[in-house]
């Protein structure tokens, strides 16, 4: 299982389309993705799940990453959150 | 069978609630009516001026009493028309026109055959060897006395001959007299034939019923007792109105004369010996004895039930359970309807209810002894109390002895109750253990549990009919179908989707011929379409909510449409595909497909039953899950998210449940157009899985609540190879 944190710079935060992005990209991997804000979890998959964390500016996104091909979901979730949050 | 017969009777004692429902209002207008124009009343209290003859009030409230006993002297046609409503199974207004029917018809088949006979002479007058009160005059035809009994037999045959035959096929020549058609026409044809044969036994019928209700009568306080046992036991199970009715209303009750002629039941007496109280001295308890008591225990007795109860819940719960037990009180105190409180102690200790039949029925025996004759309605509640006893006078009512036997009952019932819930921990309100929810049962849940008792009676185990299934798919299906009729030879149907409909599906239930005419399709049958048409609408009633769209080219690659499930827009406007959409992640399908609207009116409502899932914090997405699971985002316009909330109104919070139509958001459209870079608002479905597929049903002009698009479920090839 690998983790990481992330903060977001996002003035918007977590709205509709980076949500439908980071689904898109998750759905890539086989590796199971799990979202938290504040200990609240959200799978990485579903757009609803991910907008229903109604994650904010300056909050902590908590990625933990687990499967087979984890190494590479790991970087790519975390090049994704930096280009677009 | 005991139980097939029992929900029979079941059946029957509800048929009469609908027509048993007007008494109480017409009796508030006889009572006030006929109080009012009564010239003794007037004088007393010296209301010449305001309600003596030749007064505006005067003539009103004589309008007044003359409606009520409209009511009153109808009630056999009423009872006819009701009885057949409630218990014919389908159609129900066929059945009630061909009650109406098929009760002039048996009248004037009497009245025909008392002419041939001589009973009635040439001009009009009685025979001289009839007996009096065997004649009346019922809806202006001179016929036989049946009282409510003849309304009765109407509407119980009329409703099993529609019962039998409203589906009835005939030979082609005839076939437009079929289906409902045929139910009055044998409907005449059968009361005719009774008519005629009342006409030979009813006098007998007549003899027998005034020789039991004479033994009843002579019976005297035990017969009361035992009446009142029977009637409040009766309650649990609906039946009560089959047993007292006929002591109200014929004569099982006794008769009398009143005003010149033979009445018969003691309601009837009652209100006959009011019409013409100016006469009598004091109103007859033996008439009453049949209700009188009711006032006892209705508006003193139940209540102290209800307060022992109340005393009697767990500190805890006494508020919850005062909110129940004081509204029933009030009901039963005031229109003495006492279901809503017997039902709250029935179920929960049925020692108590044996309790209160005990105590009930001994209530209509002391009224007898005490000569309390107060007439009421519909039940024994502080309105009749106040119609009947005290505008009538105590000197014809002893309405006054209601009170201090009252107190009594009330102390009786507040006694036991207390002893015995305590004793044996019933658990009325407010006293069940943590789990249960403080309630009141209602009268669905004394039939659930009948049923689960029982082996519950299954109405609905008739088989489905073929033909029916295969004309909703030719129209491509239920959820396409918005409106169902018929003219003399053509089933006329309205569709949503005109493309759905299968040509050659419909040609082969038997149709000679499929006219389109927009949305609009024309299934010509011939003479016969009457019986489809009921039972297509008989098929519909629990048909499963599916769209077929096998008609289209889309069983290549993806295989076959399963299940169709129609999402709703959630706002009026102009329809589209996702292309619409001035935003390349929603246009893409990248959120997931679905379909755009843009919106020309402000309210934004559920577009299908369902679920909110989140509302987003800036307001202007909306995350739905609709009861049939699928999520939707409802998300109003692009670019929205930078307005921080600005120019959105919400109305509903997360996790609330919603049905169709129900405000979600409200637009400021004026500050929207101003600020948003689009008003065009995509409505996604989120997680579709491979299978399922969108399919626009809408482009330009929708309402809110239009079917916008359809969520096609496609066979899935790979499961299906797994299991063989």
């Amino acid at each position: 299982m690998k983790k990481f944190e992330y903060i977001i710079r996002d003035q918007l935060g977590i709205h509709a389309r980076p949500a439908g992005l980071i689904a898109r990209r998750a759905g890539r991997y086989r590796s199971r993705i799990t979202l938290r804000i504040g200990g609240r979890p959200a799978d990485a998959g579903k757009i609803m799940s991910i907008m229903m964390l109604g994650a904010r500016c300056g909050q902590t996104l908590e990625v933990e990453i687990e499967g087979e091909d984890e190494d590479a979901a790991y970087e790519g979730m975390k090049a994704l959150l930096e280009e677009i949050l | 069978m005991k139980d097939k017969t029992f929900g029979v009777l079941q059946r029957v004692g509800r048929s009469f609630m609908l027509p048993i429902a007007i008494l109480p209002v017409a009796g508030l207008l006889l009572g006030i009516g006929s109080s009012f124009t009564n010239e003794t009343t007037i004088a007393t209290y010296h209301l010449q001026r305001l309600l003596g003859e030749g007064t505006l009030l005067h003539a009103f409230l004589v309008i007044m009493n003359k409606v009520g006993s409209a009511v009153f002297d109808n009630l056999p046609l009423i009872f006819a028309v009701g009885v057949a409503i409630g218990m014919a199974k389908r159609e129900k207004e066929v059945a009630a026109l061909s009650a109406a029917i098929a009760y002039l018809v048996m009248n004037t088949a009497i009245n025909a055959m008392l002419v041939l006979n001589n009973n009635i002479l040439e001009n009009g007058s009685l025979a001289a060897d009839m007996l009096k009160g065997t004649i009346v005059s019922s809806c202006g035809i001179l016929t036989l006395q049946t009282g409510v009994f003849g309304g009765i037999i109407v509407g119980l045959g009329v409703a099993a001959l529609h019962n039998r035959f409203y589906r009835i096929v005939l030979p082609n020549a005839l076939s437009f007299f079929g289906g409902t058609r045929f139910v009055p026409i044998i409907s005449t044809l059968v009361y005719m034939l009774i008519g005629i044969l009342l006409y030979f036994v009813w006098p007998l019928v007549q003899k027998g019923i005034y020789a039991l209700g004479g033994l009843v009568t002579g019976s005297g306080y035990i017969g009361t007792l035992i009446f009142g046992l029977i009637k409040r036991a009766l309650i649990p199970f609906g039946l009560h109105h089959v047993f007292y009715m006929p002591f109200w209303q014929t004569a099982l009750g006794g008769t009398m004369e009143a005003g010149g002629q033979l009445i018969q039941g003691g309601q009837n007496i009652f209100f006959a010996q009011l019409a013409n109280s100016a006469d009598i001295a004091h109103f007859s308890a033996d008439a009453t004895r049949y209700f009188s008591g009711e006032f006892i225990f209705m508006i003193f007795g139940l209540p102290g039930a209800a307060l022992a109860m109340y005393q009697c819940a767990k500190p805890e719960k006494k508020k919850a359970a005062k909110g129940l037990l004081l509204s029933a009180s009030l009901t039963c105190i005031l229109t003495g309807i006492t279901e809503p409180l017997e039902f709250s102690f029935l179920f929960v200790a049925p020692a108590l209810f044996a309790v209160q039949v005990i105590l009930a029925g001994t209530a209509y025996m002391i009224a007898h002894m005490l000569n309390i004759a107060v007439g009421l309605t519909f039940s024994g509640g502080l309105l009749d109390l106040f119609l009947f006893g005290v505008l009538q006078g105590n000197t014809k009512t002893s309405w006054l002895l209601i009170i201090p036997a009252g107190i009594i009952y009330f102390l009786l019932y507040y006694f036991i109750f207390r002893f015995l819930i305590r004793k044996f921990d019933f658990k009325t309100p407010g006293r069940e253990d943590d789990d249960s929810e403080v309630r009141l049962y209602t009268k669905a849940d004394v039939r659930a549990r009948r049923e689960s008792d029982g082996n519950g009676q299954a109405e609905n185990t008739e088989d489905l009919d073929p033909v029916s299934a295969v004309i909703t798919r030719g129209l491509g299906g239920k959820c396409n179908i918005s409106d169902v009729d018929c003219c003399a030879t053509r089933l006329r149907c309205s569709v949503y989707d005109e493309k759905l409909v299968n040509d050659a599906l419909l040609k082969s239930t038997g149709a000679s011929g499929v006219i389109h005419k927009g949305k609009g399709v024309q299934i010509v049958y011939g003479p016969q379409v009457a019986v489809i048409k009921s039972e297509l609408e008989r098929y519909l009633e629990t048909a499963p909510e599916e769209l077929y769209t096998a008609d289209h080219p889309v069983s290549g690659k993806n295989g076959t449409v399963v299940q169709s499930i129609l999402i709703s827009s959630p706002i009026t406007g102009m329809a589209g595909d996702l292309t619409m959409v001035p935003d390349e992640a929603f246009a893409t399908g990248m959120m997931g497909d679905g379909a755009a609207v843009l919106p020309t009116d402000d309210m934004v409502v559920a577009p299908e039953d369902g679920m909110i899932s989140f509302v987003f914090d800036t307001k202007h997405a909306v995350g739905f899950e609709t009861d049939l699971g699928i999520s939707l985002l409802i998300h109003m316009g692009i670019d929205t998210v930078k307005l921080e909330g600005a120019g959105f109104e919400v109305l509903v919070r997360n996790g609330q449940k919603i049905k169709k139509g129900e405000p979600l958001l409200k637009l400021d459209l004026e500050y929207l157009n101003k600020h948003a870079s689009s008003l065009v608002s995509p409505v996604i479905c989120t997680e579709l899985s491979a299978n399922q597929k969108i399919r626009l049903l809408k482009e330009g002009k929708i309402e809110a609540g239009e079917a916008l698009f359809a969520v096609d479920f496609y066979k899935e090839r790979t499961k299906q190879h797994e299991k063989i």
